[in-house]
């Protein structure tokens, strides 16, 4: 059969297959991705195996959670401060190609998910300029109350009318008040966080909110 | 009493909170210097490198995930943090006296980076005493594990080589260390910060 194939102009082993990144949203879990090389014109097969310093080799534990093309590892395939060497091996019938090996410890590889249920609200106290109260939540799967990972947030805040973001540091609180936002017009604001020791997560979706007219106001009530 | 056990209580998340922020530091150093010395390094260096289980701190047992570093109890974790620490003092001593003489375009920088891991090693060191002294001893007593390579080998790719791999080894250990750290600083401070 084999011979078949090799004769049959256009077929040939698949390309190199190429781990293009792995990830931990929270220190507990990761997954690995790849790019797949040339199929060779023929149905191919990928396989991810790792192994842990001085370990057996095994194989990706779960190909379906993370989707196409990943591996899943989940708490309990999931060791921290131990280098994983990781490859792919793609097969086809006409032969098999492995790609270069990656080392990873996961503690080098930790992108929390975006921060969750992004609010903002107006506050107004009598006499005084209203201002904005944004507030938002760690991605629910990331355990900061016992300390396992630390986040630092940055929010972003831009007229709805304008191109530029205007950034701010928060530090670990989960609220940002906005002073003098500009009187009538809608505010766009994002926010994404970020480990002590690692990469920054993904901006927040959107949240909009409508500053009242009160600049206007006070300068009917002068008129008065 | 009841006065007298939140000033203990504030004492102790002060002290957690400062030596949190000096471990934090500490791994940010390393992960620096690391970056540093990557601008330069031989391209056969990180092959030839030992594996991380050569490190002289890889025979301590520490947890490998969240669920085992909760069930440790705060004595321990401690314990752990601070045999770690101890047991770089000599590496670290080595890692500056060779740095200034490192076949490294950018030795003046590593060199003064790795005075710099030097001094607050130094600082955490002491507030890990201190702490001691506040969450007490763990029944089990942890030393600090014996350094054995006492200089970084011969020609001067190796002394690179060897240069980096005992800091990728401190690299990770003060990431365990400042790990552990945060997670007592959490649990004195109970909802505060966390």
């Amino acid at each position: 059969f084999t011979d078949v194939l090799e004769s049959t102009p256009g077929l040939s082993p698949p390309g190199k297959p190429t781990l293009t990144g792995c990830r931990s949203p929270e220190k507990e879990t990761f997954t690995c991705w790849w790019e797949p090389g040339p199929d060779g014109g023929l149905p191919t097969n990928y396989s991810l195996y790792y192994s842990k310093e001085n370990s057996d080799v095994l194989e990706c534990p779960d190909y379906h959670t993370a989707g196409k093309n990943s591996c899943f590892f989940n708490k309990n395939n999931t060791s921290l401060w131990v280098n994983y060497n990781i490859t792919v091996a793609a097969t086809n019938a006409l032969g098999r190609n492995v790609s270069d090996p990656v080392d990873v410890d996961v503690v080098y590889i930790v992108q929390p998910h975006r921060p969750e249920n992004v609010t903002v609200a107006v506050h107004a106290v009598d006499g005084d300029d209203p201002f904005l109260l944004v507030r938002w939540e760690p991605p629910r799967k990331a355990d900061t109350r016992s300390g396992w990972i630390t986040l630092v947030y940055e929010l972003r805040v831009k007229l709805e009318k304008e191109e530029t973001w205007e950034e701010h540091f928060a530090g670990q609180q989960k609220q940002f008040n906005i002073f003098s936002p500009p009187s009538g017009e809608v505010y766009m604001v994002q926010v994404r966080c970020k480990p002590d020791h690692g990469f920054w997560s993904e901006w927040s979706s959107t949240s909009y909110v409508k500053v009242p007219d009160y600049i206007h106001r006070e300068r009917s009530m002068w008129i008065l | 009493l009841c006065l007298v056990s939140r000033y203990h209580a504030a004492g102790l998340g002060d002290l957690l909170d400062r030596a949190s922020q000096l471990s934090d530091k500490l791994h940010s150093l390393s992960t620096s210097l690391t970056n540093e010395l990557d601008t330069h390094f031989p391209p056969m260096g990180k092959i030839l490198m030992p594996r991380p289980s050569m490190c002289h701190t890889a025979s301590l047992q520490t947890p490998h995930d969240k669920d085992q570093a909760l069930r440790v109890p705060e004595s321990e974790l401690l314990s752990l943090a601070r045999a770690l620490l101890l047991s770089w003092n000599d590496p670290l001593l080595l890692l500056s006296a060779e740095a200034p003489s490192l076949s490294h375009p950018h030795n003046g920088a590593i060199y003064s980076k790795t005075r710099e891991l030097q001094d607050q090693s130094n600082n955490l060191s002491s507030g890990l005493d201190r702490l001691v002294h506040k969450i007490g001893t763990s029944s089990k007593s942890l030393s600090p594990l014996p350094f054995k390579g006492g200089d970084l080998g011969g020609d001067k790719n190796s002394r690179l080589i060897n240069f980096y791999f005992l800091l990728s080894c401190f690299r990770r250990d003060s990431h365990k260390i400042d790990n552990f750290l945060k997670l007592l600083r959490c649990r004195a401070a109970k909802q505060d910060i966390c």
